[in-house]
């Protein structure tokens, strides 16, 4: 036998020197192996970081010396107006004072829950990436940072009951696709439900607001009011920080990908959920509109979902889109 | 004899009476409702621990617990399973296989020395689709047969004469290890004039001693694979009957077979041959190999890493040899109806436990290579076919050692032989096939592990490795 190999010899070991596998992050004192010669161990790479696109320092700068001198700005006009109110008279200058602390309060802390959605979020696009690599990957033992990353994300969220769950049930002879596909299908799985019967909701809401509402303008108005919304209650539901920072995020990263989205798949959700089927027929041109608005809404939350889950969902999305569909047009019909 | 009695025999034997049933079963077949899974594997492969295993969790499906990734039980769409095994000629005996697997100290089922079947009946819900307008429940009956490994490798023999079954076994003797065991019998087969007349004694003298032959090359050190007729170590039924009295040529055959004396060894042998194949192999083979849907194909690679480059090129020889003898294809509805064909493959490495489990990627490995010709048959037929490292049975647990500082994981278990607690890192498994001088090193030590206690209760995904999955693929696409 020569040297050269890289493999491992096999080894005996009496059962004393074992560790519970659960708790090798507690050091154990080293101890005497009596059976075996000196071993080497190949260390098991950790997987490549997943290297997130950074903003850039100069746009970054802008908007910080942007927000200062507004700011700034702001609080001279705050200082000047308290002035004025207890130039006017002290009762009028702290009761302005007060409406003033609070209006400060409530601004900190929407900014205090936007900066932490808006990490989360940043959290969730990278374990996405990661979990995506791993998803493919039948490696062994490269998941348990990205699960431990997981549990860490989720937990003080409505989500850490179903997680932990789902995590102590993990078999250790799971290999890293296995674990990632044990998690998708069993940790998210009644999140997942929520989120979906949320975005129904509200896609026939605005489906059937827009068929019986009388001016046009009023119609994209209150679009755009319930897909706010649902943006929000979707992000609530994964266990976002919900706020309007957060909800601007999530609303460009929707749009951006809608906009992108190919024009194939476009096609593809089109056709299934209005010419697939005899849905449409027997719709009147307004009852058509509501149709649509309510598609949009429900595109518009299927993607939110995609975004703020932490694993991609590999259930085909046309299927729950003919399926909202198929519930607005039926809301419609009974009401007409 | 009345007339009601003489046609109610000609009823029996026409098969009338059984024709409803027939009828039954071929459009439940038709329908994908009732299917054949042949469990294929060498003797000792684990054939019967993966049926008694199978048939036991998916007993309790209903309860959703113990196979997570077998989608129909993860998504509660499995009403209740029935055992209908009564119904079989020849009923699988699993309330006592899983006792002597729930006994204390459990231990494995004993090698099966005759056929047996487990058919069951999975009530399950469909999901909303085009097939949910056929009703809201239905349910599905699977039907899997258990048998000595060792009679599967009869099957390649039905397409062979006695000569070419000869020349096919003659280069065999040629190599190690069989040609150094062999030797004796070689010189004794050389001595033989086969065309003139020979005694009974001196017929049966031969054929017992390559039955011994046989025995030695099954046991180790030399563990090989592909030894035929598996009649001859495995009798069943046919124990002490004449049509055993069979071996092969291994010297040069005779010229002029022609004019051999119809009492010569050689005509004897050509007989026992034709009457083998005719009397035993081909009833076997009609009346259990031909009808199948699906197939899982259970090899123990760690049997061939222990044994070394032998016994490998061995099984592997006997693996690719016996897959032809199934019939692979995509089958159409007409198809399923009257002749079916195998349309999924899966390729399971048994005995996952017995390596750690950051093994198991590379035990998948060393199976491809194993199977890769009759894979890429297989693929040719537009058959589907997956490689998957499985434990039907876990009779280990995952430990991790501090070693020189470094972690090292390995099993902890029992041992077969002894019954003493073991920790043991097995070696690791190679990804390309060893060189030469590699096998037979101390690379390997995979050492055979008793089971652990089968609760009687309900049973829990650490009870397994990847049964599940294994479920999944072979059954997942019929339970919607």
């Amino acid at each position: 036998m020569t040297d050269t190999h890289k493999w491992q010899r096999p080894v005996e070991l009496s059962t004393d020197t074992l560790e519970p596998e659960t708790e090798a992050s507690q050091p154990a004192s080293a101890r005497d192996i009596p059976l075996e010669k000196a071993q080497t161990i190949p260390d098991q790479a950790e997987p490549d970081e997943v290297t997130t696109p950074s903003r850039q320092p100069r746009s970054k700068r802008l908007w910080f010396t942007l927000t200062g001198l507004v700011a700034l700005a702001a609080g001279a006009e705050l200082v000047r107006l308290l002035a004025w109110g207890f130039d006017l008279h002290p009762l009028v200058g702290s009761a302005l004072g007060v409406v003033v602390l609070g209006l400060i309060s409530l601004l900190g802390l929407e900014i205090r829950r936007g900066l932490k959605g808006s990490r989360q979020l940043a959290n969730v696009r990278q374990l996405q990436a990661e979990g995506a690599a791993l998803m493919d990957a039948p490696t062994h033992g490269h998941s348990r940072r990205w699960v431990k990353q997981l549990e860490a994300q989720y937990q003080h969220t409505p989500l850490a009951n179903s997680l932990q769950t789902a995590i102590s049930q993990l078999d250790s002879s799971y290999n890293d696709r296995e674990i990632l596909h044990y998690l998708n299908r069993h940790a998210l799985d009644a999140t997942d439900r929520k989120a979906q019967q949320c975005v129904q909701r509200y896609s026939i809401e605005s489906g059937v607001l827009v068929a019986f509402s009388p001016w046009a303008s009023f119609d994209m108005l209150l679009v755009a009011w319930r897909n706010l919304r649902m943006l929000r209650e979707v992000a609530t539901i994964y266990g976002l920080a919900p706020g309007l920072l957060t909800q601007w995020r999530l609303l460009k990263q929707v749009l951006q990908n809608l906009a992108f989205a190919g024009a194939s798949e476009m096609a593809m959700d089109a056709g299934s959920a209005l010419l697939g089927s005899s849905l449409t027929a027997g719709l009147s041109a307004r009852a058509g509109q509501g149709l649509g608005a309510g598609l949009f809404t429900a595109r518009t939350g299927l993607t939110a979902i995609k975004m703020c889950r932490p694993l991609p969902d590999n259930r085909q999305p046309s299927s729950q889109l003919s399926k909202i569909a198929k519930g607005i047009v039926q809301r419609l019909t009974i009401k007409q | 004899m009345s007339i009601s009695k003489r046609l109610q025999t000609l009823m029996e034997r026409s098969g009338i009476r059984e024709l409803p049933a027939h009828l039954k079963s071929g459009v439940e077949r038709g329908l994908e409702q009732r299917i054949k899974l042949a469990v294929t594997g060498l003797s000792r492969s684990g054939k019967t621990v993966f049926i008694s295993a199978l048939a036991r969790h998916l007993l309790q499906s209903d309860q959703d617990r113990s196979l997570p990734f077998f989608t129909p039980v993860a998504e509660g769409r499995i009403t209740a399973t029935r055992n209908l095994s009564h119904q079989a000629p020849a009923p699988f005996p699993l309330t006592e296989t899983l006792a002597g697997l729930q006994a204390s100290p459990p231990h494995w089922p004993d090698s099966t020395d005759a056929l047996s079947e487990v058919r069951l009946a999975l009530r399950y819900r469909r999901t909303s689709g085009l097939t949910r307008v056929l009703g809201e429940e239905s349910t599905l009956y699977l039907d899997l047969i258990d048998y000595p490994g060792e009679w599967l490798l009869d099957l390649p023999m039905l397409s062979m004469s006695f000569k070419q079954w000869c020349q096919q076994q003659q280069p065999l003797f040629e190599q190690a290890p069989r040609a150094q065991l062999a030797r004796e019998w070689r010189d004794r087969q050389q001595q033989i004039d086969w065309l003139v007349p020979a005694s009974d004694t001196e017929f049966s003298h031969l054929c017992a001693e390559y039955r011994t032959l046989l025995q030695q090359l099954r046991k180790p050190p030399y563990s090989l694979s592909l030894l035929q007729p598996g009649r001859l170590l495995m009798p069943g039924d046919l124990a002490n009957s004449p049509l055993l009295n069979l071996c092969p040529i291994i010297t040069a055959l005779p010229q002029a077979t022609e004019t051999a004396d119809p009492d010569s060894l050689y005509a004897r042998l050509e007989r026992a041959y034709t009457a083998y194949c005719d009397q035993v192999i081909r009833p076997f083979y009609q009346d259990h190999f031909r009808h199948f849907d699906r197939q899982i194909v259970l090899v123990d690679c760690l049997k061939t890493l222990n044994h070394g480059e032998a016994c490998f090129n061995d099984m592997q020889l006997a693996l690719n040899s016996l897959l032809h003898s199934f019939e692979y294809g995509r089958s159409s509805l007409l198809r399923r109806l009257f002749k079916p064909k195998i349309g999924k493959v899966l390729f399971a490495a048994t005995k996952a436990d017995h390596v750690t489990a950051n093994q198991h990627h590379n035990l998948d490995c060393f199976l491809q290579l194993m199977i890769d010709d009759a894979r890429r048959e297989m693929r040719f037929e537009q058959v589907d076919t997956r490689c998957l490292a499985l434990s039907s049975l876990r009779s280990t647990t995952a430990a991790e050692a501090k070693l020189d500082g470094q972690h090292l994981s390995c099993l902890r278990g029992l041992r077969k032989d002894n019954g003493e607690e073991i920790a043991l890192f097995p070696g690791e498994v190679p990804v390309a096939l060893p060189r030469p001088q590699d096998w037979n090193s101390d690379r390997f030590r995979f050492v055979d592990f008793a089971p652990r206690p089968l609760p009687a209760g309900p049973l829990h995904p650490e009870h397994h490795i990847r049964l599940d999955q294994a479920a999944e693929y072979l059954l997942g696409d019929l339970l919607r």
